[in-house]
């Protein structure tokens, strides 16, 4: 790995469902940075550099990153915007902290559900004239994947469901008080299988080696590799029961990580389980277990909480869904757990954890990262 | 511990114009690409990430319009993000691909993308929806009603004419005559300036920007793989961001920060640039410069904040041909915003244009002599700022 400098992730917020009509969004915003300074010990005037990341679509705005500069602490001072994803705005705040050039960053993202229709909203992805008048929104692309994915593997319907159980009996045990809402049917995916979009927003902090040893701070989670990529923007010119980009994002961040033996290198996983399918996918794509494993390693419980590999222990998007900004909120999560801060889903003795990323219809981007406990590049 | 140095080794811009029937959105990407990659004298299979360059998608007509421009930039399974900050879009996404490779991820970065403004039906609709929805919007506020404030806020501070203005248009114009690429390249007398249609006190139709189509992209590279490759580059030595307040009411107070004649976040992105630049006496040290002015008014504050001259001595100075091409420090010698505003990537072609300056190839708008440049781009409601210096 040849960054300048390892970035640390120093103070996290994860605010994955916010109820209630008594704040505002930029009320929201502050808030939830607020509570990732405090985590970290700084004030807004130790940070050099914000990225945000938001959907124009979902804000109702057409340059959201405007209204957010001041509640974010953006008023004279560097912001960025990354709207294509939540967990862009890591990937930018990370390269700039590893320039050396910046001592801290302050990444941000949120998702509001204030629009008459997101599936509406999404709609608008597609090109106007060929597939606009399609009804063709992420669960509907996320549906296409998933019956391509059954024709190729006998079986997978009942294994989609004992992930989907999963990840239900983690949130039980992360969120107790949660009570998902049950998402959309569109086959082959039943409505036990997603949840109901809510409002979310998440805010962390990272830092380079210097600053985090000039202000004595122990709870780190040391950025060990990074990897994004993109799939085709037009789902017709793609293989569905692939995750090409995941393939290749997972490659750049285990090459950084010096990771050869992904199935047996992490502690814990968060992966982005839009349907139980695109997990499923995921743990193929990041070499965690082939497809002809699914059955046996999910049947034997290897990914629940307590086996050999946790994923998702936070419950997953399954039990919280602010769509826009889940796959910052698997980072985020993934660094609380390296940092021991992950509260009641913490799992034990974690050294090293992966967070996957994914956004888009069926999956267009994706990103892989890999945190540490301890300094250092190798994971 | 010295900083590897961060070059600039492919430009392509397209032919600048009010509308390209011949070309779809991500075909005007495409197209600059090919310049980009053709100029860099590289493939896209050497190509290891990519910055997409892309402000409001209302302008496109199409949400997360990154997604469909994927294969005109030749990111399948690559690395790939898009940066939106307004107007400033442009330079934001060459900073960003900057720190694709300051920070060792990257050896090779392309930044690219494209906007259709002429064909958007009225970017003035579009951009009317940047405000807030309950107490601004109504207004209505658009871009130009904006600076036109700006404008009457500098005519009282520092005693600017509308003459002033329309001096900013006709050298402006001048210049874009010289540049194949420009929109607006026919020459224009000061009584044409004045006379032309009032649309926002006191902004007229040709102290506006036009709307324009067509794409730019650049190729970035490290010194290391410059070097090793035998490759011809210009060097990114300073670059910064700045943002102000969203809100334009908390703009008109008399304090420096808050004065809407001056541009008090820019200024601070030019100082942090500079300073990263080992500049400390612009108007000696920078030989050109392209500064994001979409009205001719605001060339005045954007000249003043990269203390190129002090505050309020722009309007003067212009008078004088101290920003012609030819004069001390030529000033947007491409015909600048004020001649081409594709927006997504009207900031990217500032950086574009003074990397050409600064490696002798601008051609007939070539500013003699010109070794270190400098260039800004303004996003938002006159609110996030990107800045760089360039130098050969």
């Amino acid at each position: 790995m040849a960054y300048k400098q390892q970035p640390g992730v120093i103070g996290c917020a994860i605010r994955p469902l916010i109820s209630g009509q008594d704040r505002s969004l930029e009320e929201i915003m502050y808030d939830t940075v607020q509570l990732a300074l405090a985590d970290a010990n700084l004030t807004i005037e130790d940070i050099d550099g914000i990225v945000v990341a938001s959907n124009d679509q979902f804000d109702g705005r057409a340059i959201s990153v405007m209204m957010a500069s001041g509640p974010v602490g953006g008023v004279d001072r560097d912001i960025l915007s990354t709207p294509s994803a939540s967990e862009h705005a890591f990937v930018m705040g990370a390269l700039r902290v590893a320039s050396g050039q910046y001592r801290t960053q302050l990444i941000v993202s949120w998702s509001p559900t204030e629009v008459s229709s997101l599936s509406e909203v999404q709609r608008l992805g597609n090109d106007p004239y060929f597939h606009r008048r399609l009804p063709l929104d992420e669960l509907s692309a996320h549906a296409l994947q998933a019956a391509a994915l059954e024709a190729d593997v006998p079986g997978l319907h009942e294994i989609a469901e004992q992930i989907a159980a999963k990840n239900r009996h983690h949130g039980e045990y992360a969120a107790p008080k949660t009570r998902p809402q049950a998402g959309t049917e569109r086959w082959p995916i039943t409505s036990s299988m997603t949840s109901q979009p809510v409002t979310g927003a998440v805010a962390l902090i990272l830092a380079t080696p210097e600053f985090i040893a000039e202000r004595g701070i122990v709870d780190v989670a040391w950025l060990k590799g990074m990897g994004w990529a993109t799939e085709a923007g037009f789902i017709g010119d793609r293989e569905l029961t692939r995750a090409s980009a995941l393939e290749a994002a997972s490659q750049q961040a285990y090459a950084e990580a010096k990771i050869d033996d992904p199935a047996n290198a992490f502690d814990v996983v968060e992966i982005t389980d839009a349907t139980p399918y695109t997990e499923l996918l995921a743990y193929e794509a990041l070499g965690l277990c082939q497809r002809d494993q699914w059955g046996a390693q999910v049947g034997a419980g290897k990914f629940q909480r307590d086996g050999a590999l946790p994923v998702n222990p936070s419950g997953g998007v399954l039990t919280h869904n602010p769509v826009f900004c889940t796959g910052l909120v698997r980072i985020t999560e993934v660094a609380n757990q390296v940092r021991g801060r992950a509260g009641d889903h913490q799992i034990d003795n974690v050294r090293c954890g992966l967070a996957h990323a994914a956004s888009g219809f069926a999956m267009q981007y994706q990103s892989a990262v890999v945190f540490g406990r301890e300094q250092g590049m190798s994971a | 511990m010295k900083q590897e140095r961060v070059g600039i080794i492919g430009i392509g811009q397209s032919a600048f114009t009010a509308q390209r029937d011949d070309a779809s959105y991500p075909d005007l990407v495409r197209e600059a690409v090919v310049l980009a990659m053709a100029d860099a004298k590289l493939d896209l299979e050497q190509v290891e990430g990519i910055v997409y360059s892309l402000s409001p998608d209302a302008m496109v007509g199409i949400g997360n319009a990154e997604r469909l421009g994927v294969d005109a930039v030749g990111a399948r399974n690559k690395r790939f993000l898009r940066i939106n900050t307004g107007g400033a879009t442009g330079i934001s996404s060459v900073i960003s691909a900057y720190y694709h490779v300051a920070s060792g991820a990257c050896d090779v970065v392309l930044t690219a993308g494209a906007d259709k403004v002429g064909e958007c039906g009225d970017s003035q609709t579009v951009l009317n929806k940047i405000w807030d929805p309950t107490y601004e919007r109504q207004l209505p506020l658009g871009t130009i009603n904006m600076l036109a404030m700006s404008a009457v806020r500098y005519m009282e501070k520092y005693g600017m004419t509308e003459e002033d203005m329309a001096y900013v248009t006709v050298k402006n114009r001048r210049h874009a005559s010289l540049n194949p690429n420009a929109h607006l390249r026919k020459l224009v007398s000061v009584e044409d300036v004045l006379s032309s249609r009032c649309i926002s006190w006191p902004v007229k139709l040709m102290d506006c920007c036009p709307q324009s189509s067509g794409g730019a992209a650049m190729v970035l590279a490290s010194e290391r793989y410059i070097r090793e490759n035998h490759l011809d580059a210009v060097w990114i030595t300073g670059l910064a961001h700045c943002a102000e307040t969203y809100w334009l009411g908390d703009r008109m107070a008399s304090s420096v920060e808050a004065d809407h004649a001056d541009a008090f976040a820019l200024g601070r992105a030019f100082d942090r640039a500079y300073r990263m630049a080992g500049i400390d006496d612009p108007k000696t040290q920078i030989d050109v410069a392209e500064l994001y002015a979409p009205f001719s008014n605001t060339e005045f504050h954007s000249i003043e904040a990269a203390r190129l001259c002090g505050l309020g001595e722009a309007p003067k100075l212009v008078r004088q041909g101290y920003f012609e091409l030819g004069g001390k420090v030529p000033v947007n010698p491409s015909g600048g915003t004020l001649c081409t505003n594709a927006i997504a990537v009207t900031a990217m072609v500032r950086a574009a244009e003074v990397a050409l300056q600064v490696w002798g190839r601008a051609g007939g708008h070539q500013a003699a002599g010109a070794k270190r440049g400098v260039a800004s781009g303004n996003g938002g409601d006159h609110q996030i700022f990107g800045t760089m210096v360039i130098e050969a």
